[in-house]
Formats: C-alpha cells, structure tokens, sequence
C-alpha cells in the first residue's frame, strides 16, 4: 500500500528512462552482485555432491545481479515510479548520532585519535542531541530536556535493575565521590541530579503555547 | 483429546505463576505502546529489549516478547481508528472503517469490537496452536533435509507472492537477504566468506544488528521525509461496548476473519500480513451494501482486527513445531531462544514442555488482560499520541544503541545499525521492501546448510528433491504459487487488495 507515492504523471518526463526508480534500484543490485563475485573470487567452488565456500553465494550474486539488470532493461520499456525527494539531513544528523555514542560508549582509538570512554551519562545525551536534529522541528532546549530526563531513566533501568554490563559514566568521574560510595550510590545520585538539571531547563525558559497540531509519522502501512 | 487437556493444564500452571504472569502482563504493556505510537514497530522493539530478557529464564522471556508482539497488534488499532494512522502495519485496513466510525461519533465503538473480536479470535488461536502443536510437531520428524530445504523455498516463494509492489523486486531482496546469510565463516571447511578480513564479520552479520538497522533506523529515516503535521485532540470515544444490533452484524466477520487469519498465519513466508487484507476484501465482496465499506461499516473493522490477530498468533506455529521463523518477529524468538540455549525445532515440545506449553498458555492469559488494558484504559493512550514525532525519534534511537550494545558490548555494533539504516533507507528509495529480505536472511543459513546435507546424502544429484514425494510437494506448491503470481489476471487481483 504505496499511500505515500505519488503516483508518476506520464507526461512531463524527458529521456528515454522510464522508471528512474527501477533504474536507480537495478543498478544498485548489479554494484552489490559484482562486489560479491570479487569478494568471493578465491573460494573453491567444490562440486554438486561437495559444495565449496564459493559456491552459494556465488549463485546468489549472479541472481542478485540478473535481477539487476531485469530491472535496468525493464526501466527503459515500462512506465514506473520516479526517485523520491532525498534528504541529506536526515541519514547524515541521525548516522552522526549513532557513531557518537558508538565511539563514547567506551575507550575508543582510530589512528591517532583516542576518546576516553565516557560511558551513557555522555554517549545517550550525544546520540539524543545530534540525532535531533535531523528533525526539522527540533528545538535545542526541548532535545535537552529530553536527553537529560531519558539518560537518568535509562541508566536506572539498564545499569540499575537491570544490571546490563554498560558503561555509566568515566572512571574518573566515579573517583570524584568519596571512597565509601559504591558504583551504584554514584549512578543514583548522578541520575538524580540530572534529572534535577531537567526539570530546571524545563520551567528556566517559559512555556510554549500550546498547540494541538504536532508532527506524526506516517507510516503508510509499512512494517 | 486427553493429551490436549493434560498439556494445557500444564500450560496454565506454568503461565499462571506470579513471575510469568506479571511478565506476560509488562509484554502486552509494552506491546500496547508501541502499537499505539506510530513510527516504533514490534520488530526494533524485541531487538531492543533482547538484552533485558539475559537475565530472565527462557520461558518467563519468550512469553514477555510474545507479548509484545501480539500486544502490539492491539494497540495498532487504537491509533488506526482515532487518528486514521496504522500504529502498525496491520492496522492499515482498521483504518479505513474505524476512523470513520470515529468521525461518526463511534470510537469507541469500533475499539469495543475490535477489542472483542482480536480476543475471540486470540482464544481460537491458541486453541489452535494447542491442538495442531502435536501433530506438526510428528509431521515435522520425518523431514529430511531435502525436505526442510523445499519447505523453505516454499516459505520465500510466498514471502515473494505476498510482499507489495513488483515481483521482481521481492526476489531480489529475498536474495539479497539470503546472500547477506552467507558473510562469515563457511560452517564446513572454516573458511572466511566477505569478511573483508574484518574481526567481527567473521561469527556473520549479526540477526538482531540487521534487523535494528533495517526497521529501527531505516524507520526513523524515513519517517522524517513523511512526517505530518495533524490535529489529533482527542474526540470523544463514546460508549465503549457495542449494542445488540452492532453484535449481530460483527458476529459472522469475526468468525471469519477469525478463520481467515489462522490459516494464513500458518503458512511460512509471512503470511500472517495478508490476513486483514483478506478479511476485508471478502467482507466487502459478501456485504449486501458493499458502498458502506469506507463510510463506517463495522464489519470493516470486526473482520480484519480478528484476523489480524489470529494471524499473528498462528504464526508461532512453523516456529515452535517445525523451527523455521515465519517473520521476521519470529526470527528474533529464535535469536532469544538461542541465547538461552533451546534450539527451536521439533524437540522444543519434547525437551521443553513447560516452555512450550506454557508460551502457548500465556498467549491466552495475555490476550485476556489486553482486552484490560486496551479498554478501560483507553484515555491513557490516546494521550500518549500527543508527543510529537521530533520528540519521539531521538527517543528511540537512543534506545536503539544501548539495547544493541548491550547484546554484545561492542561498539562496532553500534555502527553497524547506523550503516544498514542507511542502506535501509537506499532500499526504500529504490522501491524495495526490505521485510523479505530480512526473511531470506533468517532462512538463509538453515537453507545452505539443508542444501549442502541433502546434496551429499544424494551425492551430487538434484534430483533428490524431486524424487522425494514430500519435497517435490512442496516445491510443487512454491512453482504454483509462482506462476499464479506471474499471471496479467492474478496479478491485478493482488495490486487490488493491497492498494484497497
């Protein structure tokens, strides 16, 4: 159910492709077969009553790929869709996100670049923030609420209950607290504090009008 | 009939446990939620809260997923109904009816119905599940390995048949899926495939990062190119029980949908999907006044809820009788049941009854306090649906990298799902779907190493799955199947129920 799509005018297209969508996929798929054949170019391929490594996805590439070119072919003769409006925001703010908390959850070291690890009390507030803003509706103080109220909850339920081997916060910070303290006295008081920070940050700059018109995803029945 | 009777009493004693019962009851809790908010699907959501499950037994976590799958199912169809948006996937066609039943000042109406009618047909389904568990289960013994290699095919042959949008395409993701099943080490001779030589490549691409990065973050991406901006103040629900006459002309679709959606459920491939479509396109074509449907009709909502449900409920069945994941919710059972060290299959029932009849048990318990939780709490919910998408979102990402992270504490992981998010997102722009090819990965590794068994116990010779009469069935089927799909007349019937 392709509520979203539009459905493409006959007219008002120039060139000989028809479907750029199928186009763009076919090529996709061909780029994707041909980098699995060079990748599985040294693995014996064995014979029917005993397969080699290579053989499976060797089958599998020349599929993908004939698929491929079906579409290719097909994009020339057949009406179709055409390519949706990208966004470069979007992928490029929410992948941002995630490789923050990626390379903050715990000591991380490329080449000569070396982070300390800082543990969720930094990464989850770093991947809330950056990932925000891939919104357009997104608004800093509204993000920080956010992440400094979901991080406390976060760090209760997973480091707390839960017992989750995750990172909470940098060693360093823990030695801050006085010796008697144990790892979860300093988890509870710092969730406490930050919730603390959140309710400040809430009410510190005056409340919006309230609207009752709010943005939703829609879903257009996908899975 | 004895037996019968025996296992579900065991069933119960097992479901019926304060610890079972109470995570029987935060599943369908956590189910309801997500069903509701738009944008967070059941799939991210079980791989998400994998890592909470470690420290539970596996019967108490398995019935805590299964929960929020089929809770999941309910809650869909509140957000379907009160704002015209499928919470789920298979609330798209509730919408249709249901919000207009809203508009008409019968909300709650049509929540009632649904409630009632996902109940009855939850109860048929497990009676179901219960009764067919057994012989499935002897059925399933005397497959070889040519014969779960046919089956399989079959499975992706339907996944194909059933997926939306060009054939083509769904082949190619299937493959895709099934190609992406096979980086790692080569399970017979130890040698590294499309590993590019990197460490954590080696073990394979692991099921739970993929299915993050292809629902969870490719979700979120392309969510943010459709977001809406829309009023959704809480109308007034109404009454919540449905009257005499409002029974009286539910009663048969339920039964229907009922019907409709278990049979589907069954087969492999995701079936379970199809379901409410099925339901209201027959509805329609039985209706005496087919120009009701899309103006309120409540069989429009009656129909497709019941089958909705009873699908998602039957498609346990190829997993815990035969050990093949039908979907890709299924496929996460497996990677629960795995991490606690039961291997899904026919043995489960043997080695596991208390698992397996207590999961089954649960289902029912859990279905009875969703009609709890979904009723009398409504107003809870729909308030939920006032935080705003661009709230929402960093939510669920943030979510997303501590429950991946916790599964193996490893920060590659983390990147990864940033990585198959994006090649998720290519592939929705490319027109792909990327559900069958999350199902070809699943089925993938039990496929090669079918194939390879079968071909060395026939030496070499194809023919084996020919010559087999279950196998050569079962393909039989898939090639059927196939061709009917390929027809210019069938065809059309299928874009029909699908762009309904």
């Amino acid at each position: 159910m392709s509520i979203s799509h539009d459905r493409p005018e006959a007219s008002g297209r120039q060139g000989p492709v028809r479907a750029p969508q199928s186009l763009a996929g076919g090529i996709f798929l061909i780029a994707l077969a041909a980098l699995a054949l060079w990748l599985t170019r040294d693995l014996s391929r064995g014979t029917l009553s005993a397969m080699g490594p290579g053989m499976l996805p060797d089958w599998l590439a020349i599929g993908v790929g004939l698929c491929g070119l079906a579409l290719v072919v097909l994009s020339f003769l057949k009406e179709g869709e055409v390519l949706e409006r990208w966004s470069l925001r979007g992928p490029l703010l929410v992948i941002a996100g995630i490789l923050a908390f990626a390379v903050t959850i715990r000591p991380f070291s490329l080449g000569g670049l070396s982070i300390p690890g800082l543990g969720l009390v930094v990464a989850g507030p770093l991947a809330i923030i950056i990932g925000g803003f891939a919104s357009p509706d997104a608004r800093l103080r509204e993000l920080v609420v956010l992440s400094l109220s979901l991080t406390p909850f976060c760090m209760f339920l997973f480091g707390d209950l839960l017992n989750l081997p995750i990172p909470i916060f940098p060693q360093a910070f823990a030695d801050l607290f006085p010796a008697g303290w144990s790892q979860k006295d300093v988890l509870r008081a710092t969730a406490a504090a930050l919730i603390a920070a959140a309710v400040v940050v809430y009410f510190a700059g005056g409340r919006r009008r309230a609207t009752n018109e709010i943005d939703v995803a829609d879903q257009g029945g996908r899975l | 009939m004895g037996d019968f009777l025996s296992n579900l009493t065991l069933g119960f004693g097992v479901a019926l446990t304060p610890l079972n019962l109470g995570l029987a009851f935060l599943g369908c809790l956590v189910g309801t939620l997500i069903g509701v908010l738009p944008g967070v699907g059941p799939i991210a959501t079980i791989a998400m809260l994998l890592p909470i499950t470690f420290g539970l037994d596996p019967t108490g976590a398995l019935i805590m997923l299964a929960g929020i799958y089929y809770g999941a199912q309910y809650g869909g169809s509140t957000t379907a109904i009160l704002v015209n948006i499928p919470g789920e996937a298979t609330s798209v066609v509730t919408a249709l009816d249901g919000h207009q039943m809203a508009r008409q000042g019968r909300a709650g109406v049509a929540l009632g119905i649904a409630a009632i009618g996902s109940f009855f047909a939850g109860t048929v389904a497990t009676l179901v599940i219960a009764a067919l568990g057994a012989p499935l289960t002897r059925l399933a013994l005397i497959f070889g390995p040519a014969e779960y290699f046919s089956l399989m095919v079959m499975g992706l042959v339907f996944a194909v048949v059933l997926a939306r949008g060009s054939i083509l395409k769904a082949i190619a993701m299937i493959l895709v899926g099934v190609l992406l099943s096979t980086v790692g080490t080569d399970l017979e001779t130890g040698e590294e495939r499309m590993t590019f030589g990197l460490q954590f490549l080696v073990d394979g691409i692991d099921f739970a990062v993929l299915a993050m990065g292809i629902f969870g973050i490719a979700e979120i991406l392309r969510n943010l190119d459709h977001t809406e901006h829309r009023d959704v103040v809480r109308q007034s629900i109404g009454r919540l029980l449905p009257n005499r006459d409002d029974f009286k002309q539910s009663y048969k679709p339920v039964l229907r949908g009922t019907f409709i959606g278990a049979v589907l459920g069954i087969l492999p491939g995701n079936g379970a999907v199809l379901g409410p479509f099925a339901s209201y396109t027959l509805e329609k074509k039985l209706a005496r006044d087919p120009r009701r449907f899309g103006r309120g009709a409540i069989e429009g909502v009656a129909g497709p809820e019941s089958a909705n449900n009873a699908g998602a409920q039957t498609s346990f069945i190829p997993l815990l009788t035969l050990g093949i994941p039908p979907n890709a919710v299924m496929a996460l059972m497996v990677g629960a049941m795995t991490i606690h060290g039961i291997v899904p299959g026919p043995q489960v029932m043997t080695r596991n009854p208390d698992l397996f009849w207590g999961m089954i048990a649960s289902m029912w318990v859990g279905n009875l306090m969703l009609l709890v939780i979904n009723l009398p709490m409504i107003g809870m919910w729909v308030r939920l649906l006032k935080v705003p998408y661009h709230l929402m979102f960093p939510a669920i990402l943030m979510f997303c990298c501590i429950g991946i992270y916790s599964i193996n504490s490893l920060p590659t992981d983390v990147m990864f799902i940033g990585l198959f998010g994006f090649v998720g997102y290519m592939l929705i722009k490319f027109g792909f779907e990327p559900a069958p090819m999350l199902l070809g990965f699943v089925l993938g590794k039990l496929m090669e190493e079918n194939l390879r068994r079968a071909l060395i116990i026939s030496r070499g010779s194809m023919e084996t799955f020919i010559d087999r009469p279950v196998s050569a069935g079962l393909l039989a089927v898939a090639l059927i199947l196939l061709v009917l799909a390929l027809l210019p007349t069938v065809r059309k019937g299928r874009d029909e129920v699908f762009t309904e």
